[in-house]
């Protein structure tokens, strides 16, 4: 009974859209929670932001992050269930409502990114839950009449110690919810549900087909819409098109048009046949690939610098240098990609807007609604979907504004849903990247200078034109490294490309990472040295940072014997405060080919919450990062980008899955993310076993751009 | 109107006959399992069973499987119950969730040929997930078939 509520109003809609639509239009929108288990649960009681209590007993929980497949629902859950005292199979959980009460305490906004949402509700979260814990045990005494210092809390009921006498929290609840909330509850000290792998609350729903996201919403009398944005990015709408026959309506968006029609299916054919006359205004042409390359290559040489870091004086020290290192590397635009592609429902009225969006903040679609339909917060509502996928694309607000605007035009309730060509080529996209390293070592290995320069496009400084600190978004992971270098200058350049940028997981780590990690490589096998002992040596010292690089290279087999034709690679990160080192091995069959056998994986999150869940996002950040450094890229040709769908964006299949193993290392340091620290290190652990392999060192990623073709499976 | 039959009802679809059956599933028969990722057959979140064998439901028209048996992720047990299921539940597999119904169809249509297939047997799913489960659906599929 570990299923998953979704809002009452959804529910409520849910059962209005079958007595609408008859048997043949049951709509799985519930969860596996069918609409006379959500009865039974009874009247709920709200117990803080955070806590409602039914009068079945069940205890529900407010997820103030949105579930894009990070299992944040069950590890929010599980900081509840452990201070509120009750047992995981009372808990249940949604996602919170937009509210200032749901703002990650990290950052003071509702916004599930940065790989922060344990770290930002650990001990908030636990505080809430431990205070409504208390105020449920002085409502239970006094209807237990008894002392409350003769009453406990247990298994989700208020308990006098040494009786049989007890209330459950369902009983008392709207009691307890008027007792004053103490200041500093007591948090339990001996865990029950902290550090343990609790099933997923949200898994028994994706194995039936009826989770629902963003794409399943269904609501009485609405129309479903399909989004056609100019071809050419900064391209324009010049004349709104005729209403194809067909189609319910066409509706000028400014940069794109959407097609109305009765179903979504219908829509997206229409709109793939609609032809549209845009304006391209002359600007879009530098929007192109080869310029860009070009102009990186003029800031790589010539572009004046923001200063990330700055020690010593490494020019001087290069010069002195036994071995050096003078290596430039490449990074694409990369696209996010995620399953399900971008779509937003939003019903606006007079006076009410109302939204179902898959999206990673349901805050800023407040601020969205705000802005374009002039209503106070308090008649915006915003139910979050599951996110099939989020990856930093959905806290972005065009396809939310697209939904209002479409409903707003077409009086009626309106999914807005981008077919996959539209989300290919309208991304906000990884940033490209050429970042030099000149660096040198002493005779015995020692990193004497390390010279270090980011040209990249600033994702801060796009959308803050008049930004002029340095975007710490592009030089993060390239400064306030672990390793002790004698002198470092840590150096960036911001690209002016237009091409819309935007956070992919991980995001400057991502290029960061591969251009330290293969430089560090690059000067131990210049310096002759093991690169794994060479970063031993220069991470001297870090008992934190040590423990992870070797449990890695146990874990990897680093020093045993391999198959001839194999070779493996390590490398190490931190990020969003995890530790994390990979090391892997692979072959490589052809000389256009890598086969990567296995990675071994370890990270020092702190405390896992959920183990398991910790493991799956190691998973799913290896392979993420796998795909990308093999295939990943996008190019732009005169703002037109390429590829417009997964048939030329190859991502990692089963047959070319490696084997994973992931250990987490917890030396009692603070708690760090666990969404984005698997990216970093697979790329310039694939480049650093290669280049030991045969010699050739990746510098340019994706390794295999010409082999991007993923066809039709 | 052509006469499909999904999950072992029959319905007479009013869905143009060049209509995908992803399509017809999702907007007229309100079946939103079965997903929409690439729309051109490729990344595999919109697979059914269509006759016992696997299917990109996305660029199969509905006047294709007029008369055929489909089945969808709604129709594979009522309750969660068929070992795919259970499998895919003890070993934890999806994360977004959002490729997993097509994983599970083309591990059903996979068991239902080769009730015990080898790793190699389990590479020839193409489905495509974003989120790196594979390891865990092979673990899955394993499970599954040892029963």
């Amino acid at each position: 009974m570990n299923d998953m509520t979704l809002p009452n109003e959804a529910v409520s809609l849910d059962r209005r859209g079958v007595l609408a639509g008859g048997a043949s239009l049951v709509i799985s929108f519930t969860l596996g929670l069918s609409g006379r288990e959500a009865a039974a649960a009874g009247v709920s009681t709200p117990i803080g932001a955070f806590i409602e209590v039914s009068s079945a007993n069940k205890i529900n929980v407010l997820v103030a992050s949105s579930e894009m497949g990070q299992g944040i629902m069950t590890g929010l859950a599980q900081l509840v269930a452990e201070e509120l005292m009750v047992d995981w199979s009372q808990v249940t959980a949604q996602h919170a409502p937009p509210g200032w009460a749901y703002a990650n305490p990290l950052f003071g906004i509702q916004l599930t990114a940065g790989s922060s949402s344990i770290r930002g509700w650990f001990t908030p979260l636990r505080t809430a839950a431990a205070t409504a814990r208390e105020m449920l045990i002085t409502a239970g005494a006094a209807a237990l009449n008894a002392p409350r210092s003769s009453c406990v809390a247990q298994h989700g009921r208020v308990r006098v110690t040494g009786t049989n006498r007890s209330v459950t929290y369902g009983q008392i609840a709207a009691a307890a919810a008027q007792v004053p909330p103490p200041s500093n509850p007591p948090l339990v000290s001996k865990f029950r549900f902290i550090g343990t792998s609790q099933p997923r609350l949200d898994i028994p729903s994706k194995v039936d087909g009826s989770a629902a996201y963003g794409i399943d919403v269904r609501l009485p009398g609405m129309l479903y819409a399909a989004i056609k944005h100019c071809p050419t990015l900064g391209g324009t709408v010049a004349k709104t098109p005729a209403k194809p026959a067909g189609a319910i309506a066409v509706v000028n968006l400014g940069d794109a048009v959407a097609v109305v029609a009765a179903n979504t299916g219908l829509a997206k054919r229409l709109s793939e046949e609609l032809n549209v006359q845009w304006s391209i205004p002359a600007s879009s042409a530098q929007l192109d690939s080869a310029l860009i390359m070009s102009k990186a290559q003029q800031l790589l040489a010539n572009g004046t610098p923001q200063i990330a870091e700055q020690n010593g004086a490494p020019d001087a020290e290069l010069a002195k240098a036994a071995h050096r290192v003078d290596a430039t590397y490449s990074l694409p635009y990369l696209a996010h990609a995620c399953l399900e592609p971008l779509n937003c429902t939003a019903s606006v009225t007079a006076n009410a807007c109302k939204i179902w969006a898959p999206t990673q903040s349901p805050m800023m679609c407040v601020f969205t609604a705000q802005g374009l339909t002039g209503l106070s917060p308090d008649k915006i509502t915003v139910n979050t979907t599951f996110l099939g996928g989020g990856l930093g694309r959905k806290f972005e607000q065009d396809y939310i504004a697209q939904a209002i605007k479409v409903s707003q035009a077409m009086k009626a309730p309106v999914k807005v849903t981008w077919p996959r060509e539209q989300d290919f080529t309208n991304d906000q996209y990884r940033p490209m990247a050429l970042v030099k390293v000149d660096a040198g070592t002493d005779s015995s290995g020692q990193i004497r200078a390390w010279i270090y320069r980011n040209v990249s496009p600033s994702i801060l400084g796009q959308r803050n034109p008049g930004m002029t600190d340095i975007d710490t978004q592009a030089t993060e992971g390239s400064d306030q490294l672990a390793y002790g270098f004698a002198t470092r200058r840590v150096e960036y350049v911001k690209h002016p490309a237009a091409v819309p940028v935007g956070f992919w997981r991980s995001v400057g780590h991502s290029i960061n990472c591969f251009a330290v990690e293969s430089a560090m490589d690059e000067l131990a096998l210049a310096a002759g040295q093991d690169p794994y002992a060479f970063r031993r040596k220069h991470l001297a010292g870090n008992a934190r940072a040590l423990a992870v690089l070797d449990a890695a290279a146990a874990l990897g087999n680093w020093s045993a014997s391999l198959l001839a034709g194999h070779a493996r690679g390590i490398a190490y990160s931190e990020a969003f405060g995890s530790l994390v080192a990979q090391v892997v091995e692979i072959s490589a069959p052809t000389a256009n080919a890598i086969t990567v056998h296995k990675v071994a994986c370890a990270i020092d999150c702190g405390m896992a919450v959920n183990p398991d869940q910790v493991t799956a996002q190691m998973e799913g950040g290896i392979l993420h990062g796998l795909s990308a450094a093999m295939w990943g890229h996008v190019t732009f040709s005169r703002g037109v980008p390429s590829p417009r769908n997964f048939d030329r964006y190859r991502l990692t299949r089963m047959r070319e899955m490696p084997i994973i193993n992931i250990m987490i290392v917890n030396t009692g340091g603070p708690l760090g993310g666990a969404g984005e620290p698997g990216v970093p290190p697979i790329a310039p652990a694939i480049a650093n076993a290669y280049a030991r392999l045969t010699g050739k060192r990746l510098r340019t990623l994706p390794f295999f751009p010409a082999q991007s073709y993923m066809g039709d499976g | 109107m052509i006469t499909i039959t999904v999950n072992g009802k029959k319905y007479d679809c009013t869905s143009d006959p060049t209509t995908p059956l992803l399509w017809v599933l999702r907007d007229e028969l309100g079946l939103t399992g079965t997903k929409y990722g690439c729309g051109i057959e490729v990344c595999g979140a919109c697979t059914v069973i269509v006759n016992g064998e696997a299917e990109r439901s996305c660029d199969l028209e509905l006047k294709e499987v007029a008369g055929r048996a489909i089945t969808t992720i709604e129709g594979l047990s009522p309750d969660r119950s068929h070992p795919l299921q259970k499998a895919w539940i003890d070993e934890q597999v999806p994360q977004c969730g959002y490729c997993q119904s097509g994983m599970i169809m083309a591990a059903a249509a996979l068991l239902k040929q080769n009730p015990h297939p080898t790793d190699a047997d389990i590479n020839e799913i193409t489905n495509v997930c974003v989120c790196g489960t594979y390891q865990r659906i092979r673990a899955a599929i394993h499970k599954a078939a040892k029963g």
